[in-house]
């Protein structure tokens, strides 16, 4: 997680071809912006739901499927493996393994950034089987210590931060001592 | 909750609400820059000619869209801000298709010493007047408000 988003100038300059961020920001050009007003409400389901509300409440939802010994996260009300309902609410710990990572020298709005952002898929602990979890930042560790199978801790926002979103979840951290597996 | 039980709390089903940002951002280009800069100072406008077609563009360009031809710095030159009224109609829904309350003049008009023509709302109180062939000028903003877009020509008015 980049704490500071350091931007280096994008285009670089070249006479004649690029409008630059500081000709806009200075008025040097004329130009016409627009922003349209593109709202939407998704209705995330029962199980998204459920994972959404534990998310707010500092808690990690799975839920399984005992034909299959799944545990699936995020969570799904039926399994894509046998069709069946899945039908109980597993609590997660907020520890997991990393699936896999990559190293982002652009920002969300795709802009070259100084430090790299660490992204990747993390194998939740207690979720079944191994590759299953989800995606998000990584944080407190550099480009360098960063590796496949590294045991990692959710750094949660303070609660009153938290609105139901899986930022509510900063970054995961490296965690020391490693995570146990659970066993079905 | 599972598969089989049944929702009973109506406040637990979230929706995701979102809002897109989708920004436009248009800049003029090299010619477009230098027109609207020029509307900020002056109450004319600018326009390009093209030697081989002998044509007068306008809005003014960096080259010339028939014949490809480069235009240079000495084929720019000012025009009035006023025309002619090429075709015109009368709209009363706006564009949301909604009915307006003062209906208005949409028209074409042929700018003054040019072979162009570009789109204008008319101001009038006579909306059912045939406006083919009048002759109308340009009402800008006050100088020092304008912001350097099209919106700088609030409406045309009949001379």
């Amino acid at each position: 997680m980049v704490e500071k988003k350091e931007y280096k100038e994008w285009p670089p300059y070249a006479p004649g071809t690029h409008v630059r961020e500081s000709d806009i920001r200075e008025k040097k050009i004329t130009y016409s912006w627009w922003e349209p007003e593109v709202q939407y409400s998704w209705s995330v389901g029962h199980a998204m739901s459920k994972f959404l509300q534990g998310l707010k409440d500092g808690k990690l939802y799975g839920i399984h499927c005992k034909p299959c010994k799944r545990v699936i996260v995020p969570p799904r009300m039926f399994c894509e493996y046998c069709f069946g309902p899945t039908e109980e609410w597993v609590e997660l710990k907020d520890t997991g393994e990393i699936e896999t990572f990559s190293i982002s020298y652009l920002d969300a709005d795709a802009r070259r950034i100084e430090v790299p952002i660490l992204i990747g898929v993390i194998s939740i602990d207690g979720a079944y089987p191994k590759p299953m979890g989800f995606m998000h930042y990584f944080g407190e560790m550099t480009k360098d210590e960063i590796k496949i199978g590294m045991k990692v801790k959710a750094v949660w926002k303070p609660e009153s931060e938290r609105e139901g979103s899986i930022t509510d979840i900063k970054y995961f951290k490296p965690l020391e001592g490693g995570s146990e597996q659970w066993d079905f | 909750m599972g598969f089989l039980e049944k929702q009973t709390d109506p406040t637990s089903p979230m929706h995701w609400r979102g809002d897109m940002q989708a920004d436009y951002f248009y800049p003029n280009g090299i010619a477009g820059d230098k027109f609207f800069k020029h509307l900020m100072e002056n109450d004319t406008f600018l326009a390009t000619k093209c030697k081989p077609c002998n044509k007068i563009l306008f809005p003014p360009r960096l080259y010339c869209e028939d014949c490809f031809e480069e235009i240079f710095e000495e084929d720019w030159m000012e025009v009035p801000a006023s025309g002619k009224v090429k075709l015109f109609t009368k709209a009363t829904i706006n564009a949301h298709g909604v009915k307006m309350e003062e209906p208005k003049v949409i028209a074409v008009i042929e700018i003054d010493k040019t072979d162009s023509t570009m789109l204008g709302i008319i101001k009038t109180n006579e909306l059912d007047k045939d406006f083919s062939g009048v002759r109308v000028k340009a009402v800008l903003r006050p100088k020092g408000n304008r912001e350097g877009t099209l919106k700088d020509i609030l409406y045309w008015q009949v001379i």
